[in-house]
């Protein structure tokens, strides 16, 4: 009986049709969405423009700690700096490096749009800047990694290097475009 | 406040390079994104040698090869930055003039280059002595660190006064 009413009082259990399911979600996300623009953290960020502005230098110094520890490692992996010494010796710092500077501009950048987190996520160049950032961190993980630790990759050790540093060059790239055109 | 310095200012902002970049509609952003492509180069590259001179990256790299290999590109970068940042001051030279954080960017750029000069006169002269040293001594190490706290200060002032360049 209970199953029942609750059943006929929710217009939701009825037969789903497709674009109902979608609907559901989108509002669930724009809900989300909603939800951590609201937060605490968030309104503290939209109001306070020492918060943004140290968050905005501490995610460029993030940045340009991965982007700086992957053109040293990209010229390490090519052979430019050294090339009588073990390759995992010479990348050690800069691999922990890269991965402190990821940590540093992802956090930072995911404060600073959390007050903004819809109209962000509707910009072509945030997008873009994302879709970067997720295949440069794949490629980061899956391809660099293993080349900087003097392990087989499938591609060459400098190729590794220079894919690497384009694609968080390319990140950059999304960054400012994203700053600029907002 | 010196006013000849605010007048200076003022002229500078009226200037055709500056009335261009302070009222173009694609000009300033395409500078500001040079200035921080510069910047992210030439500091990126900047701090593995003063990690180098600290003893903690690649200690088994002379310094003098690691500057040798990674300082051409990194003054690529600092030429490119300090173009695109005198080509923005002069769109915004009264304001960034009344600006604090604007004053502690130009001390920390004034004590970077101070750090490097007196590195390359002094410290760098007895190279030969400690090169190869995982550590170098505590001179270079603390040119290293100063290095650090300038940049890292030069970049946080920056961004403060993007955001605060217009607030009373």
């Amino acid at each position: 009986m209970r199953e029942q009413g609750v059943r006929q009082g929710d217009p939701e259990s009825q037969v789903p049709s497709p674009e109902r399911v979608d609907y559901s979600s989108v509002a669930d996300m724009s809900s989300l969405f909603s939800a951590i623009e609201k937060s605490t953290v968030a309104m503290a960020i939209r109001d306070s423009t020492i918060l943004t502005g140290g968050l905005s230098g501490l995610h460029l110094i993030g940045l340009t700690l991965l982007l700086g520890s992957a053109l040293v490692s990209s010229a390490a992996l090519a052979g430019w700096i050294v090339n009588d010494q073990p390759i995992a010796e010479v990348t050690r710092a800069t691999r922990r490096a890269s991965i402190v500077g990821l940590c540093i501009s992802v956090a930072t950048g995911l404060l600073l749009v959390s007050f903004r987190l819809s109209m962000s996520l509707g910009t072509r160049a945030f997008r873009i800047k994302m879709l970067t950032l997720a295949a440069a961190a794949v490629f980061h993980f899956t391809v660099y990694l293993p080349a900087a630790r003097g392990r087989n990759s499938v591609v060459g050790r400098g190729l590794a290097g220079v894919l690497a540093f384009l694609l968080w060059f390319g990140v950059v790239l999304g960054g400012c475009a994203f700053i600029l055109l907002e | 406040m010196a006013e000849w310095l605010f007048h200076l200012c003022e002229q500078i902002e009226a200037t055709s390079l500056g009335v261009f970049v302070r009222e173009s509609i694609w000009g300033f952003p395409i500078l500001v994104g040079i200035h921080i492509v510069g910047l992210v180069f030439s500091v990126g590259i900047v701090v593995w040698l003063d990690l180098r001179l600290l003893g903690i990256s690649m200690t088994g790299v002379p310094v003098s090869r690691v500057y040798r290999r990674l300082m051409p590109l990194a003054f690529v970068g600092f030429g490119v930055m300090l173009l695109s940042g005198a080509t923005i001051f002069t769109g915004f030279a009264a304001s960034a003039y009344k600006n604090p954080y604007f004053r502690v960017k130009l001390i920390a750029l004034a004590l970077a280059a101070v750090n490097a000069i007196v590195y390359h006169t002094n410290i760098e002269r007895r190279i030969d002595k400690w090169d190869r040293a995982p550590a170098p001594p505590v001179p270079a190490r603390v040119a290293g660190i100063i290095s650090i706290v300038a940049w890292t200060t030069v970049i946080l002032a920056g961004r403060m006064m993007s955001y605060t360049l217009y607030m009373p």
